[in-house]
């Protein structure tokens, strides 16, 4: 059976294909995604494939996008909207927290919002403090939304087509230097269930939970571990919100040890809420305390030795892990 | 136009206010802005302005408490006539709210129901009676080594940490558990030289309270040694017959039993002491001292004169096991009637337990030794026991703690007499 | 979907039962102040005395299947749209009756049935969705338009823009209508617009605009149906003006202290839609007294159904979160 390889950025572009093929309901639109296929180049193609009107260039007016997909949700459609860099989330807040995340309960049930925003952020290439904020650790906390930030091109397919089928609001993170990756997947989407994380490699020693760039960061670190005689366990919970939480407690319960790993800024970062969440149901299988791995407190700088210096690498997973075993007294 | 100035509402909730003093007299001219007179609320005390200009004509409310929309006084033109306004009328309705919004007066019942719906599902707090010597100074350990070395009965203090900053880790607990006998090593990690100052936790605080109110209570105490020979071996017998699954009975089962008897035989030593009387208990409700990682708790054993010694095993496993995995609720530690306290197994020989407050009573036991004993063809080595009753003298007198002394040791002597 | 009849005029008789749905909400209104300062209404309360006639005129226009987004002055839009003063009531004394079942309150009134998407606490909130919603009829070819209720003071924020702009963009059948009363909360239109006439805000996205006097019912229903009907034949959406009067202050108990209190008796005096449909109906003292008990007797009953209602169990504050 054959199995094709697709780049993250195809696989994004094939949920989003196969959905609108089988269902007239769903539909894109955003920014420069028609012609020009996005800005990151997802939905080349779509346009010839689906015509204008299911895929919809929109004018620079990222409140209104996210305002009328929230209304055409309404409606019963399910729109998936960009927000091109998700910097620009920021502009929409309103609309996504105040709007998107409570119809459902402010109208005591009535109504029902499955729009999916997909956005995308990543640093490594100089874009500057504007263009380059990993802001998932945002929404977590907006009760109402779902998040998810996949990290695979299988991954992020399955995931893509369950954010779409989902009957709320799911804000939907891809990182810009996954784009390129590149693995074999099904023939068939598989769906992949939302709130589901994935143990990426087995491991006795530490748990490391990672999420988007950081998961391959981690596998590294996790290489070069093993090498000095550490086992480790990498998870990528996948969905932010819902957490697996029961998951990852169960490898922190089999390991002892836990490091967090995200691009975004550590002090208020998704961390800190697995952290919290692992010291709290796994406090008595804890033999070091939990470490956190993201950027430093900055908002990015443009000189690539100083974006190099601020966001986190597979060393820095890797001096987690070390701290989480280091002894200082003899054995 | 005479204009009523009226008490205002400057605060959501805010339902009356209390003049404190008047910044004018009747008769001054007043501009609009002026600060006219002091209001207290509750949250704060502050000037009021004038809200229009002219002379005070009238205070109808000179000092002290009104509700919101009261007249306290009239501000008009000289000579204006205002004796028609009163002051002291409260209005029915509140005149104008000041501010956007209200949380409804009328609908804090409904907002004590949702408060007490979340209530319900915080802990109570427990607590923790006094009892003997807490642990020393607080011990650098993971919470996994922890947990296992109270699992295992392993002494945390007498370990060395191999982890950051000396840490105790699992792999040092496991290790000190594999064999190793405890070192009697110098306490862990306080840089040399250096005091250091241990904050009270909640739990050393409620015990030292309850130490301190055990002091007051005039207490004198009396000790026999008890031949555990008969005890020993009936625990033998039990000990085999256990099965798979239940709590292996031990000494201090027996002696819970022992004790529970001889409480329902001298009932005046199951007692509590109750300030203007002596309450005397229908049910031998035993605690025993149990000690955790944050000091010291006692649990207790509910009727213990009607439960077989299988029955006291299992509940006292349960009790023990749950108060060091913090699990206890608080019916486990109230109702108890008489305490018993037991260091023999860190070696110690006799001891002098504190009172545990209101109890009459509490038996310190130490540990089972080889003692010479002398006999009529010359000396026998038999395992003495030493049982040791403090007793509040406001609830017991010598006499009384002696005749049931003698009995816990004839039953622990002779178990077949319990029955 | 039933065909909208173009009206030529209102007849008196349909002009009467615009009366009545006007008095009703006036005297629902009016019921509410007295409730919140009694203490029995927590939380915010917004009242639309003084623009009933946009309400009524706009909603009677409307066709079933057309949806409306309203504003935090939402209780004249949504008795205007057909829920029943009972529900209204008891959503406000955050009843399970409530037609948001205790979870929205005044400024959350939804009732999807009837075609109601929500009032809006957030200025400008629930414009975006309208395009969205109009989108979505035009997407499936669904004669149906969406109707965005805002103040003037809507009309300075982001989303009223971006709305504007993308709705004429994409030719959606939506109509925006604007309640200009001249005061965003305390601040006076000359304080916070630029322009006086905003329908040039409309203009710069070369959106058709009409404008009509708030306060009189019938000229709304007329120019209503008009834009309704203009945006449901596809010629694309449109701005609707209401020059109306808000007779009261921004919240229940707001003594208007920014407001000239003669400039505003002169305004009772002159301005009350109500008063004026009375006048040109030439209604008598006992018509009137009949269609004020009656209308009264609803505002009772719907308090007493409303305190009789059930409370939530606190624990249904976790439904709902998801669907």
């Amino acid at each position: 059976m054959s199995m094709p390889e697709l780049s993250y950025r195809e696989a994004v572009r094939d949920a989003l294909s196969q959905a609108m093929r089988q269902d007239e309901d769903v539909f894109i639109m955003g920014e420069d995604i028609a012609e020009m296929g996005g800005s990151m180049g997802v939905t080349q193609g779509m346009l010839d494939e689906f015509g204008p009107e299911r895929v919809r260039n929109t004018p620079i007016s990222e409140m209104a996008i996210v305002g009328s997909g929230i209304g055409a949700a309404m409606q019963g459609m399910r729109p998936v909207v960009e927000v091109m860099y998700e910097d620009f989330l920021t502009i929409s807040m309103e609309q996504i927290v105040n709007q998107a995340a409570k119809h459902r309960y402010m109208s005591g049930g009535q109504l029902k919002v499955p729009l999916t925003i997909r956005t995308q952020g990543g640093a490594g290439w100089s874009p500057g403090a504007q263009h380059a904020q990993q802001v998932e650790a945002w929404f977590v906390g907006v009760p109402g939304l779902k998040v998810v930030f996949a990290s695979t091109p299988g991954d992020v397919r399955g995931l893509l087509w369950s954010a779409i089928y989902d009957d709320n609001p799911v804000v939907f993170f891809e990182h810009r230097t996954l784009y390129g990756l590149k693995e074999e997947v099904a023939e068939e989407i598989e769906p992949i269930p939302i709130g589901q994380a994935r143990v990426h490699r087995q491991g006795e020693d530490v748990t490391v939970v990672a999420t988007g760039r950081l998961v391959h960061e981690s596998l590294a670190a996790a290489e070069e571990a093993e090498q000095q005689g550490v086992s480790v366990e990498v998870v990528d919970p996948r969905t932010l919100q819902p957490l697996d939480e029961e998951a990852i407690v169960a490898s922190v319960k089999k390991t002892n040890r836990c490091v967090v790993a995200h691009e975004a800024v550590t002090r208020m970062g998704f961390g800190a809420e697995v952290a919290a969440v692992v010291q709290h149901q796994a406090f008595d299988w804890l033999d070091a305390p939990v470490e956190r791995v993201g950027a430093k407190f900055t908002p990015l700088p443009f000189a690539p030795v100083m974006e190099e210096y601020v966001i986190p690498h597979a060393k820095d997973v890797l001096a987690a892990i070390q701290k989480t075993v280091q002894r200082d007294g003899a054995s | 136009m005479a204009n009523e100035v009226k008490l205002p509402r400057l605060g959501q909730g805010m339902e009356s206010g209390t003049i404190i003093k008047w910044l004018k007299a009747e008769g001054d001219q007043v501009e609009k802005g002026e600060p006219l007179y002091e209001l207290d609320t509750d949250k704060v005390t502050q000037e009021v302005e004038a809200e229009a200009s002219g002379v005070l004509l009238k205070i109808t409310v000179a000092e002290g408490e009104a509700d919101v929309g009261t007249t306290i006084a009239v501000i008009g033109e000289q000579g204006e006539d205002v004796s028609a306004i009163e002051g002291d009328v409260a209005q029915p309705v509140a005149e104008v709210a000041e501010e956007e919004g209200s949380p409804g007066a009328q609908r804090e019942p409904e907002r004590e129901r949702g408060r007490e719906a979340t209530a319900s599902e915080q802990i109570t707090e427990i607590r923790e009676p006094a009892q003997g010597n807490g642990a020393g100074a607080r011990i650098k350990a993971s919470p996994l080594a922890r947990r296992i070395a109270r699992e295992r009965g392993i002494e945390l203090g007498s370990l060395k940490g191999t982890g950051p900053e000396g840490r105790v880790v699992a792999e040092d607990v496991e290790r000190a558990a594999d064999g190793a006998p405890a070192q009697p090593s110098a306490p862990a990690p306080a840089p040399p030289g250096e005091v250091e100052r241990v904050p009270l936790t909640s739990v050393r605080r409620t015990i030292a309270r309850r130490l301190t109110e055990a002091w007051q209570a005039p207490a004198f105490q009396i000790a026999m040694s008890a031949d555990m020979t008969r005890a020993q071996e009936l625990h033998d017998r039990l000990a085999e017959r256990v099965k798979e699954g239940e709590a292996k009975p031990t000494v201090t089962d027996i002696l819970t039993k022992a004790c529970a008897a001889a409480l329902m035989r001298h009932r005046a030593v199951n007692a509590l002491w109750a300030e203007d009387a002596i309450e005397l208990h229908p049910n031998a409700n035993v605690g025993i001292a149990v000690a955790i990682e944050s000091g010291l708790v006692v649990p207790v054993i509910h009727q213990a004169e009607r439960l077989a010694i299988a029955e006291l095993a299992a509940a006292r496993a349960d009790i023990v096991t749950r108060a060091r995995d913090n699990k206890l609720r608080q019916e486990d530690l109230d109702g108890g009637t008489f305490t018993i306290s037991n260091l023999g197994m860190f070696g110690v020989e006799q001891f002098v337990a504190v009172l545990n407050p209101p109890q009459a009573a509490i038996l310190a036991v130490g540990a089972i030794e080889a003692k010479a004993v002398p006999t009529e063809t010359g000396f026998e080595s038999r395992p003495l026991m030493t049982l040791t009753l403090t007793c509040d003298h406001r609830s017991l007198d010598g006499a009384t703690a002696a005749d049931f002394l003698r009995t816990v040791k004839a039953f622990l002597e002779e178990p077949g007499l319990m029955l | 979907m039933a065909k909208v009849e173009q009206r030529r005029g209102v007849s008196d008789e349909t002009l009467r039962e615009f009366f009545r749905e006007m008095l009703l909400i006036r005297r629902f209104e009016e019921k509410v102040e007295e409730r919140f300062r009694a203490g029995e209404l927590p939380g915010f309360l917004h009242v639309a005395i003084g623009q009933e006639a946009v309400a009524v005129g706009v909603c009677r226009a409307l066709a079933d299947g057309d949806v409306i987004a309203s504003t935090h002055r939402a209780h004249g839009h949504t008795l205007a749209k057909g829920t029943h003063p009972n529900e209204l009531m008891a959503e406000l004394y955050g009843k399970v009756e409530g037609c948001s079942h205790g979870y929205g309150g005044s400024m959350h009134l939804y009732d999807v049935e009837r075609g109601n998407l929500g009032a809006n606490a957030v200025v400008g909130g629930g414009l975006p969705a309208i395009v969205g919603a109009a989108l979505a009829f035009k997407f499936r070819g669904e004669p149906r338009v969406a109707v965005a209720f805002f103040g003037d003071g809507a009309t300075n924020i982001g989303t009223f823009h971006e709305s504007l702009n993308l709705a004429q963009l994409w030719q959606v059948p939506a109509v925006f209508v604007c309640e200009d009363n001249h005061w965003a909360e305390s601040t006076p239109e000359s304080q916070h617009s630029p322009i006086r006439d905003l329908t040039k805000r409309a203009e710069a996205f070369g959106m058709k605009s009409m404008k009509v006097d708030g306060q009189d019912v019938e000229e709304v229903n007329k120019v209503a149906a008009r834009a309704l009907k203009h945006a449901r034949d596809g010629k694309g959406p449109i701005f609707l003006l209401c020059e109306t009067e808000r007779l009261v202050g921004h919240y229940i108990g707001d003594p208007q202290v920014y407001r000239d209190k003669d400039e505003l008796h002169r305004l009772e005096e002159t301005a009350d839609p109500l008063e004026l449909l009375r006048e040109k109906l030439g209604l008598s003292d006992t018509e009137y007294e009949t269609l004020d008990r009656e209308v009264q007797e609803l505002v009772d009953a719907s308090v007493e159904f409303a305190k009789n209602g059930t409370d939530p169990n606190p624990e249904d504050a976790l439904k709902n979160v998801y669907a």
